[in-house]
């Protein structure tokens, strides 16, 4: 099922009616962000936008919204568009228990057809433009940034593929927001004790599986090459770099290959964030760009991120959901049930879970606390019992209105870590965790009035079945 | 040189401009990297009209705190 490139999948949204072409001339801003924020106001199943027609360009191409919707993360996923979350939830925990699938190299691209080594001007060659009125400049946030361990450069998993925010800051200068909790932390970290420059490179236009891992928190040392292998059920085609020992993505539309400059901190921001909020303005590492090869006529692709929901919140729904399930798993391997760590990247998490005596549900969300992801994310965890879907949330508030008790069911951990981007983070990157248990009591934590759960009529499971075959 | 809407310093420069002639140019200033396109509205381009919350003074850019903090170069790494 694998997409070859980036038109491809552009293609596939186009035949399945989900890719709205914008021929009408635009502004650059704030026409851009104001139709993809307009989009996203508009529900969860919007298509994707193509703007060929923008103010003052010739023959600028972009695409938005590539990801955002869940019939766009299926169709990401080779699935039918209509698919339920919960079911593309399970098939996409059932492809990451295939990891990791070998890579495929090859020798050339599609994207070494036009190459760009002197007087780079990232200004004249991408169309770049601002997404919030806020934002101190225009940004590339759906880029990806692949990086090397330099301790251990022999273990493949351990280079990085990640998306993070870059400020465009001059003619081949960007400004990059390394969250300590992610991996590009640790090779700047190593890089600058050798006092070296770490080399990177940047892939624009991307098919969405690449993205999709990339924007998936995996362990340190696992792959997101190999991790798009498995979710597309096929080795994932790559290409080495010019100028480093690094890995591309075969059907990128465009290539920055450079280097984060040792010691160098400039400021960077505000950037109006995936949180609801601005950032805030700091002094952030600086990437010098050496290399740009791109396709002709590449088309440019951008995400809308702002007040939830956005295109981000369903391209890291449930990818950030199924590693904190598997990790759960991993602990509890006969109780766990499903994981929805969808709203703010997991900043709140709901498990659904079996328990085996009284307590239990608690002690699970503390596991979700000191998993990988849960280390920056995973503020509120709301558990509940197994037979909750933590994706339908009004089953979640019935849990908590009727289960919780909140002398005994409210636990704060305090002084924890968090990304600092949470802007009630205090100092920035600290707070208070807390656990919610919606779990029935059962022995020996005996209280409340719970003997007696409404059941269903006979039959309503054969009667769904048949209801939803005839409405297919 | 152009007053930059933010911190209004006095240094910003075109750095690209429309590839269809005279329809805008994107402006950087090099103090404290806001850049700007000169077809934006006025509450972007205009340093009486950007909004206050956003403005940046020149002076506390060097206090700006670094994000990771610079590390210790290590004898011997390599």
């Amino acid at each position: 099922m694998a997409y070859k490139d980036f038109r491809d999948f552009l293609h596939t949204l186009e035949k399945e009616g989900q890719l709205l072409t914008i021929s009408d001339e635009v502004k650059p801003e704030p026409d851009l962000a104001a139709a993809n924020r307009a989009l996203n106001n508009m529900g969860d199943k919007t298509p994707a936008l193509f703007f060929n027609n923008i103010y003052g360009y010739t023959d600028a191409r972009i695409a938005m919204n590539v990801m955002g919707s869940w019939p766009n993360h299926a169709l990401m996923m080779g699935m039918p568009k209509n698919t339920p979350l919960k079911e593309q939830f399970f098939e996409f925990a059932r492809r990451y228990e295939q990891f990791p699938v070998p890579v495929k190299r090859e020798e050339t691209a599609p994207f070494h057809e036009v190459e760009i080594t002197e007087d780079i001007n990232l200004f004249d060659i991408l169309p770049l433009f601002r997404l919030n009125q806020g934002d101190g400049g225009f940004y590339l946030d759906k880029a990806i940034l692949v990086s090397r361990d330099l301790d251990d450069p022999d273990t493949y998993g351990k280079q990085n593929v990640g998306l993070y925010r870059m400020q465009v800051k001059g003619k081949n200068r960007l400004g990059i927001q390394p969250v300590p909790q992610h991996d590009i932390a640790i090779h700047i970290r190593q890089a600058e004790e050798r006092g070296e420059n770490l080399k990177v490179a940047i892939a624009l236009g991307c098919e969405p599986v690449i993205t999709t891992a990339a924007s998936t928190p995996l362990l340190y040392d696992q792959s997101e090459y190999e991790m798009a292998g498995a979710i597309q059920g096929e080795p994932y085609r790559v290409v080495k770099a010019k100028d480093a020992d690094l890995d591309l993505p075969w059907g990128a539309e465009v290539i920055l290959e450079g280097e984060v400059l040792a010691g160098e901190r400039e400021f960077e921001g505000p950037f109006g964030e995936f949180t609801g909020h601005y950032s805030g303005g700091r002094a952030m590492p600086v990437i010098q760009i050496n290399r740009i090869y791109h396709r002709k006529q590449p088309i440019f692709e951008h995400l809308y991120i702002g007040m939830p929901w956005t295109e981000t919140d369903y391209m890291i729904g449930v990818n950030t959901s199924v590693p904190l399930f598997q990790q759960l798993k991993d602990a509890f391997p006969n109780e766990i049930v499903a994981v929805n760590a969808m709203y703010t990247h997991g900043l709140v998490a709901i498990i659904s879970t079996k328990t085996r005596y009284g307590g239990f549900a608690k002690a699970v969300g503390m596991r979700a606390l000191t998993t990988p992801h849960g280390l920056g994310y995973c503020k509120l965890v709301i558990v509940v019992d197994e037979d909750v879907d933590p994706f339908n949330l009004p089953q979640v508030m019935w849990a908590l209105s009727t289960k919780l008790h909140p002398k005994h069911d409210a636990v704060i951990v305090p002084g924890l870590s968090i990304l600092p981007l949470d802007p009630g983070s205090d100092p920035a990157g600290m707070t208070h965790k807390m656990i919610l248990d919606a779990t029935t009591p059962i022995a020996p934590d005996i209280r409340g009035h719970y003997s007696q759960p409404l059941d269903s009529p006979l039959g309503v499971a054969e009667w769904e079945k048949k209801l939803s075959q005839m409405l297919r | 040189m152009h007053i930059c809407p933010r911190c209004e310093s006095n240094r910003s420069e075109v750095v690209t401009r429309s590839p269809v002639k005279g329809a805008w140019e994107v402006l950087l200033c090099p103090v404290c990297m806001f850049t700007w396109r000169t077809s934006e509205p006025d509450s972007i381009t205009d340093p009486a009209k950007y909004k206050s919350a956003f403005k940046v003074n020149p002076q506390d850019i060097p206090n700006a705190a670094h994000v990771p903090p610079i590390p210790e170069w290590v004898q011997g790494r390599s």
